[in-house]
C-alpha cells in the first residue's frame, strides 16, 4: 500500500521549500546553527507571527533574583507594603529590561509572546526569582516601523494569533505595561468582629483594602503606558496573588500590552471583520 | 518455585506453566533485542503485517485528520512508540537529554520498520513509578506512523509533535516539522559572598545568583538550537523548565553551593525565511455556547 501512494504526485508537497526536501533525504548537510531560529511559539503561533509578515529571530530570557527587603507595617491598618510592591515591581521590570536587551543584541524590531514568571524559591522565604521569556522577531522587509519606545524593542504578551488581529486592527503594540501593589488588609478587632456574628453585612474595611489596592496597580499600569505613547492598552490582566506571604497580604498586579496606531498608512494591512459561525459538532 | 506453590500442585498445571515458558521467552527476546538496539520478532512481525495491510491500521488521530488522507495523501498505517527508562548518575540534566533522545531513536526505528517517512501526532509523556528511586525515571514516547504520498523516504521518518491536519496545513506553508530538539543545562555556582542576601533589610537583586542563572539559560537555549540545526532550521520550544535549588555545603569546603539547571523541549522546522504563503485566513466568532472542540490543537498538545 505504501509504494502505491508515494508514486502519486502530491499537491501539498510543492510548496515545500527544495532545500527542505533535500536536507530531509540527506542530500544536503545539516548544522548551520548560525541561521536557525529558536523561539517559544506554539506552530500555530509562528504561523500567525509569518503571516503577519514577521520572521522569528530567537528566544530571549531575562532573569532577575532578588531579596525583598523587611517591611514594617501595622496589623490593624490597611496600608500598602511599599517596600514589597517597590520589590516586585523592581525584579519584574529588571527581568524585563534583560530579555529586551537580548532581543536589541539580536535587531528585533519586538518580542511577542512573553510570559512573566514569579517562582518563590525553596530554600529562603524573602529570595523571589523573576524570568521574562519571549520571542524576537523582526519585520521580514526590515521596515523600522514596528520599533518601540526610544527605539528599543517592542514588548507585548499577545500571542503570535492576537499580534496579526492587532496588526489588523490598524495598532501595533509598544511595550508591555504593568502596576504592582501589595497590601496588607488591616485585621479586623475583637469585638469588631463579635459585633458581626449572625448579621448579614459588608466588612467595608475589607472592600476598601481590595478597592485600593487593585485601584493602585490600575494606576501605576494607566501611567506606565502614558508615558510609552501609548494610545490605549490591550488585553489587560489583574492577577491577584499572595505568592505565600503572611495572611492578610494580597498581591495585585496589573498587565496589558500598551499600543497605538500603525503612522506608515503603507504598513496597515486590509482590515478583516470577523465572521459568525455557529459550529455544527457541539 | 515456592514451597507452598509445590504443596498446592500450582506447578503442575499446564496452562500455568506455558503461561511462564512463554513470558520467560518475550523476556529473552526484550532483553536480545534492547541489547542489538533492535526489536524482537515478535514486534517486528506485527509492523511487517501492519506495514502489508495484514493487520488493519491503527491511528491516534481524531476522524478529522483522516480527511486528510484524501485532500494531502497522508495515510495512517499503526502506532509507534519507545520509551527508556533511565537513571541520572552524575547529571539529572544529561539524563533528560539522553532518556528522550533514546526513546525518540527507538520510535523511530519502529516507523522505519513500518515503512513510514513520517510521525505524527507524537506525545511525550515521562512517569515516576513509587518505589523505584527520585533518581530515575521512564521517557517515553508515542505517536501514529503515517506515509505521505509523494515525500521520498528520509533516512529517518520525520517525528511531528502536531496532529495530520496540522501537519498538512504547515506543509502548504511550507513548513515541514521534522522532529524533537532538546537543550538542558546544568552547573554549579560556589560563592564566598552573602550570595543570598541573608539578614539584610533592604531590597536588593541578588545580582550573583541572577548572571548565575542567566549564563545556565543561555547554555541550554545554545544547545536547543545545537540540537536543532541538526535536523531543521528553527526550533518552537513551548516547554520550559528551570529551578535554582541550594546544596549543603561540602565538608572540606564552606562556601555556598547553588545549582542551576534549565531544559527546554522543541519541534524542529524547515522553513525558508522570508518565503512565506499566506495561508488566507478570515478571523470568525464562535457563536456557540460553552466548550468549544478546538480544530486546532491546544497549546498543550505541541508537546
Amino acid at each position: 500500500m505504501a509504494d502505491e501512494t508515494s508514486s502519486q504526485v502530491n499537491p501539498a508537497l510543492a510548496s515545500l521549500p527544495k532545500h527542505a526536501l533535500e536536507r530531509l533525504q540527506g542530500l544536503r548537510e545539516a548544522g548551520q546553527s548560525g541561521g536557525i531560529f529558536t523561539s517559544d511559539l506554539s506552530v500555530n503561533e509562528f504561523l500567525m507571527v509569518r503571516e503577519a509578515g514577521f520572521e522569528p529571530l530567537g528566544l530571549v530570557v531575562g532573569s532577575c533574583i532578588y531579596h525583598v527587603g523587611i517591611q514594617y507595617g501595622s496589623w490593624g491598618q490597611n496600608q500598602e507594603l511599599n517596600v514589597i510592591s517597590q520589590a516586585m515591581y523592581q525584579a519584574r521590570e529588571l527581568a524585563m529590561s534583560r530579555m529586551e536587551q537580548e532581543a536589541l543584541t539580536l535587531m528585533a524590531d519586538g518580542v511577542v509572546g512573553v510570559r512573566l514568571e514569579v517562582k518563590r524559591l525553596g530554600w529562603d522565604s524573602d529570595i523571589l526569582e523573576f524570568m521574562a521569556i519571549g520571542t524576537a522577531i523582526a519585520h521580514s522587509a526590515g521596515h523600522p516601523g514596528f520599533k518601540g519606545p526610544k527605539g528599543m524593542p517592542f514588548t507585548s504578551d499577545l500571542s503570535g494569533q492576537d499580534f496579526w488581529m492587532l496588526l489588523r486592527a490598524g495598532h501595533r503594540p509598544l511595550a508591555m505595561v504593568m502596576g504592582s501593589c501589595v497590601y496588607h488588609v488591616a485585621h479586623q478587632g475583637v469585638f469588631k468582629a463579635m459585633g458581626n456574628v449572625g448579621r448579614n453585612v459588608e466588612i467595608t474595611q475589607f472592600t476598601q483594602a481590595m478597592y485600593d489596592a487593585r485601584e493602585l496597580a490600575m494606576e501605576r499600569m494607566q501611567n506606565e503606558a502614558k508615558e510609552s505613547g501609548a494610545d490605549g492598552v490591550v488585553g489587560v490582566q489583574l492577577h491577584e496573588g499572595s505568592h505565600n506571604w503572611q495572611p492578610h497580604v494580597i498581591e495585585f498586579f496589573a498587565v496589558g500590552t500598551a499600543v497605538k496606531p500603525i503612522e506608515d498608512k503603507a504598513l496597515i494591512p486590509e482590515p478583516a471583520s470577523p465572521q459568525i459561525v455557529i459550529p455544527v459538532n457541539d | 518455585m515456592s514451597l507452598l506453590g509445590r504443596v498446592l500442585g500450582l506447578n503442575q498445571d499446564p496452562d500455568r506453566q506455558r503461561h511462564q515458558a512463554e513470558q520467560l521467552a518475550r523476556n529473552q527476546a526484550w532483553e536480545t533485542a534492547l541489547t542489538n538496539q533492535t526489536l524482537p520478532d515478535f514486534v517486528k512481525q506485527r509492523l511487517a503485517d501492519t506495514k502489508s495491510g495484514k493487520l488493519p491500521w491503527v491511528s491516534t488521530g481524531s476522524v478529522g485528520a483522516m480527511l486528510s488522507q484524501r485532500s494531502h495523501g497522508i495515510h495512517p498505517l499503526g502506532m509507534v512508540s519507545g520509551n527508556c527508562w533511565y537513571h541520572y548518575g552524575y547529571s539529572w540534566t544529561r539524563g533528560h537529554y539522553d532518556g528522550w533522545h533514546t526513546a525518540i531513536d527507538r520510535m523511530q526505528h519502529e516507523a522505519t520498520l513500518m515503512g513510514a517517512n513520517a510521525v505524527v501526532d507524537v506525545k511525550m509523556s515521562a512517569t515516576r513509578m513509587e518505589g523505584t528511586g527520585e533518581d530515575q525515571m521512564d521517557y517515553a514516547v508515542l505517536g501514529t506512523a503515517v506515509r505521505i504520498a509523494g515525500l521520498a523516504t528520509p533516512r529517518v521518518p520525520v517525528i511531528a509533535t502536531v496532529s495530520a491536519l496540522e501537519f498538512a496545513r504547515l506543509m502548504e506553508s511550507g513548513i515541514l516539522p521534522v522532529g524533537l530538539a532538546i537543550g538542558a543545562h546544568y552547573n554549579w555556582h560556589y560563592s564566598y559572598r552573602n550570595a543570598t542576601g541573608q539578614g539584610s533589610w533592604w531590597n536588593q537583586e541578588l545580582r550573583e545568583l541572577s548572571d548565575f542563572m542567566t549564563d545556565v539559560r543561555r547554555a541550554a537555549l545554545s544547545q536547543l538550537a545545537t540540537d536543532a540545526a541538526r535536523i531543521g532550521t528553527g526550533v518552537l520550544a513551548r516547554v520550559q523548565f528551570s529551578e535554582l535549588l541550594r546544596g549543603e555545603p561540602l565538608e572540606q569546603d564552606p562556601r555556598q553551593r547553588f545549582l542551576g539547571r534549565h531544559i527546554a523541549f522543541g519541534t524542529a522546522v524547515l522553513h525558508e525565511p522570508r518565503r512565506h504563503i499566506p495561508l488566507g485566513l478570515r478571523p470568525v466568532f464562535s457563536v456557540s455556547d460553552g466548550k468549544m472542540t478546538p480544530v486546532m490543537p491546544t497549546e498543550k498538545e505541541i508537546i
